[in-house]
């Protein structure tokens, strides 16, 4: 061990003493950093700063008519039993009518009443624990969003992307057609509605320019939709039991009143959900507002320097994986190598050597650059800031993380490389495309293409940790799994390569 | 005085390379040597007939094709880490970390065979003396002279005082004073300190200086060994003749001219003279040694030929004077 952690002291201070080196590691990414978080951000105050962000809402979806829902569902002696006893021709349920009005800043409301006289059974009154107790029936949206969004709702998706174009919106969220029949669950055991496993997305069409907003708007749907996917999980549930408990083929014109009484006095909990899918008040912004108020209370420079300057200091931090590991080569011209060979060192040691001092090159480098960062956020805003959140134990994961990784790719490239000067060309193309994925040059790809940057893992884990969100396990094993793969591959490639 | 203990044992040592249009080529065509304790040996011969493949497999950085060496009865093959321990190595080229002082230089080689501590660091000391670098030991190594570092290249290599020292070369591009400093370091490790040296070069007359015996390699092989006296017997000194071609540049196929046109020519060398350029790298210019048969008048055919062929007034802007 005393020999590898020689060699890798060794990487670590030949790379700190060199000034040119330094300047690239260092200097280009915190000016970058900083010149970026000013021109967004602005010098900043402690007042919310982000708002007004132009959005234009386009929503086509049709819904979902629960006469449809019950003749998809249930066969067909059944269906009619339970059009005539629920009678539910006026009900529709819109999910994309909710999230609109929450994007709006509208009050939501229900498209109908269910309810049977014939059968005591009021769908609408049954408790929806989703909801707070005292906000049970009017259902206001109680949040911020009418002083970060000014939404616009249109009706043609084509003129929403125009003005997303043109610069009229930041953001324009088109939601589909078919997107709450889509959304809504499905039943196998006893109803004859097929599954469908067409996803049906919200297209959330952002402005380049404005990639900020972009992501802000991103999030809020996100976290809507997710609210409603657990509310349709929790449904499905409920769907499966009622369906254990009543043979719904048995269910005739005589026999439903009696049933659903039984029903309702067996045990109404198991139904709550439910109410929260025919409850108007269904509000799940709630859980969303956490962050929202996160976002708005914090400082924008800050913010705008977690989201860059992490971004920078990835990608900045690429290229020092890539051109440390490279740096063997160098040393096998000047001589070193061969000097190290020559000695009572086996290769392999020296090797690892390299590879444990290019991982600590990088860590030192992003963990500087995080202190920099903030050591440039307090400067600026005047007063003590650390912007990377208070989990310290998951930012020290998230770099450990990400060192590996980078220094993994950093292996990698140069191990599947034949010379030095392929290094040179494919390095720098590899690094640049993994920036652009991951959102360094300032744009949003999306979402699905930009997962397959290490960027974007490690953009997305800072910006958790400084919103002091928990969630930073999955960026983790991302991470950790990618960076162990790209080293272990890489180190086999590159000892055959190197002869060592 | 070397004694009759064997310290390096070559055996059948080849090593072939891959042409680029596929074709094998032997670089080293199976030598076999014996150096002995205390000795100093000469590996001599021109620029690519593969002294530094030679010596790159004796010291384990090239795994060799065919054969396999002993360094004080370790083999080079089977026990690298053991025979390594008791060499060191001085390359041609300065092989020494620009950004780091002539001390962290000197520390991290040491660790690299294994030493630590206050022994390393009295050790370091004791090198920094011998190589009169004391007072500069702070410094990077990317300040120092050519000389100085020079100094500092042969510093390492005797950091854990090695039984058997390989130099490489090591005059390649020095001024004459730090020349000759390195060739009193060579008597004085191997007077003092008993050290056998293994000592590759070019230049005649530095083999004949410092050897006990001198092996010549040519083309892979070893065309002569022995002591001097031997040397100058198989070859002939009265026929051997040395031209110094000036700043030019040396033509290879001028040599293998000479060797095919002169009649009892039987080796013709090109070697380097003791010409330094400002900034201590190598220049290309060298110096023709031919070798000839005794009794034969080939070497005025030589002269003649040359200076038929125009070859001193292209290389030199003058005849040859006889």
């Amino acid at each position: 061990m005393g020999k590898i952690w020689a060699i890798a002291w060794k990487e670590l201070y030949r790379t700190l003493t060199d000034r040119n080196l330094l300047l690239i590691m260092f200097a280009t990414p915190l000016a970058l950093s900083t010149i970026i978080g000013l021109a967004f951000g602005g010098l900043g105050s402690d007042t919310p700063t982000i708002a007004a962000i132009p959005v234009a809402v386009v929503n086509l979806d049709q819904g979902l008519d629960i006469g449809s829902l019950i003749s998809d569902t249930l066969p067909i002696s059944s269906t009619q039993a339970m059009t005539t006893a629920l009678s539910p021709n006026n009900f529709s349920f819109n999910v994309g009518s909710v999230i609109e009005n929450i994007l709006l800043s509208q009050p939501i409301t229900a498209g109908g009443i269910i309810s049977s006289a014939a059968t005591n059974l009021d769908l609408s009154a049954l408790n929806c624990d989703l909801l707070p107790a005292d906000d049970n029936s009017t259902a206001n949206f109680q949040g911020s969003l009418a002083d970060l969004l000014t939404t616009t709702a249109l009706t043609d998706p084509v003129a929403a992307r125009l003005g997303v174009e043109q610069g009229d919106y930041a953001v324009a969220v088109i939601i589909p057609a078919d997107f709450t029949q889509r959304f809504l669950p499905t039943f196998t055991d006893n109803g004859n509605r097929p599954p469908d496993d067409t996803a049906s997305a919200i297209e959330v069409y952002g402005n380049s320019g404005r990639a900020l907003s972009a992501g802000i708007v991103r999030s809020i749907v996100e976290g809507i939709v997710n609210q409603f996917l657990r509310l349709t999980v929790t449904l499905e549930a409920s769907i499966d039991t009622l369906f254990d408990m009543v043979d719904l083929t048995r269910i005739n014109t005589t026999t439903l009143p009696t049933t659903l009484a039984t029903l309702t006095t067996v045990n109404t909990d198991t139904f709550a959900v439910l109410g929260c899918l025919f409850q108007p008040a269904i509000n799940p912004i709630r859980l969303e507002q956490q962050p929202l108020d996160q976002l708005q209370a914090g400082n924008r420079f800050a913010l705008v320097l977690v989201t860059v300057g992490s971004a920078q200091a990835v990608f900045f931090a690429l290229f020092t994986g890539v051109f440390g590991i490279l740096s063997l080569y160098e040393e096998r011209k000047q001589g070193t190598l061969q000097r190290m060979l020559v000695s009572p060192t086996a290769g392999i040691t020296i090797l690892l050597g390299k590879l444990v001092g290019n991982l600590v090159v990088v860590l030192v480098q992003l963990l500087i650059l995080l202190l920099a960062l903030t050591t440039v956020a307090s400067l600026i805003l005047g007063t003590s800031t650390f912007i990377w959140g208070s989990n310290l134990p998951a930012l020290l994961g998230v770099l450990l993380a990400l060192a590996l990784c980078v220094s993994g790719i950093g292996v990698l490239i140069v191990g599947l490389a034949r010379t030095p000067e392929q290094v040179q060309v494919f390095g720098p193309m590899v690094n640049m495309a993994l920036g652009v994925l991951g959102g360094s040059f300032g744009f949003s790809v999306p979402a699905a293409l930009a997962r397959l940057s290490l960027i974007y893992w490690g953009v997305d884990a800072f910006q958790k940790l400084a919103a002091n969100e928990s969630g930073v396990g999955l960026n983790l094993l991302v991470l950790l799994a990618q960076g162990l793969i790209f080293f272990l591959v890489g180190a086999w490639l590159f000892r055959r390569r190197l002869n060592l | 005085m070397p004694n009759q203990t064997v310290m390096v044992k070559v055996e059948k040592l080849r090593k072939s390379f891959k042409r680029a249009d596929g074709t094998m080529v032997d670089a080293v065509k199976g030598i076999d040597l014996e150096i002995y304790q205390g000795e100093i040996f000469s590996l001599l011969g021109p620029n690519g007939a593969g002294k530094t493949t030679t010596i790159s497999m004796i010291s384990g950085l090239l795994s060799p094709t065919e054969g396999d060496a002993t360094i004080g009865g370790h083999s080079i093959t089977k026990a690298p880490l053991a025979a390594k321990r008791l060499m060191g190595f001085i390359p041609q080229e300065i092989a020494l970390y620009p950004e780091l002082s002539a001390r962290q230089n000197l520390l991290f080689f040491g660790k690299m065979y294994g030493m630590a501590g206050q022994a390393l660091q009295k050790r370091v000391d004791e090198v920094l003396a011998f190589i009169d670098l004391t007072d500069r030991q702070k410094d990077r190594i990317d300040t120092f002279s050519g000389g100085m570092k020079r100094r500092v290249n042969i510093g390492v290599g005797l950091l854990h005082k090695p039984q058997l020292l390989y130099m490489d070369e090591p005059t390649v591009g020095i001024d004459p004073q730090s020349r000759r400093r390195i060739l009193d370091t060579v008597k004085q490790l191997r007077n003092e300190q008993g050290m056998t040296v293994l000592y590759t070069t070019h230049l005649m007359e530095e083999a004949q200086e410092l050897s006990d015996r001198v092996a010549i390699i040519d083309h892979g092989e070893i065309i002569a060994l022995g002591t001097q006296n031997e040397l100058t017997q198989q070859v002939g000194e009265d026929d051997r003749l040395e031209f110094t071609l000036g700043e030019q540049p040396i033509p290879e196929a001028l040599l293998v001219q000479i060797q095919g046109t002169i009649e009892g020519v039987s080796k013709v060398l090109l070697t380097q003279p003791e010409q330094i350029t400002e900034n201590s790298e190598r220049s290309t210019a060298g110096r023709i040694t031919v070798f000839a048969k005794r009794g034969r008048r080939a070497l005025p055919d030589v002269i003649s030929f040359l200076n038929r062929a125009g070859v001193f007034l292209a290389l030199t802007g003058r005849a040859l004077r006889d």
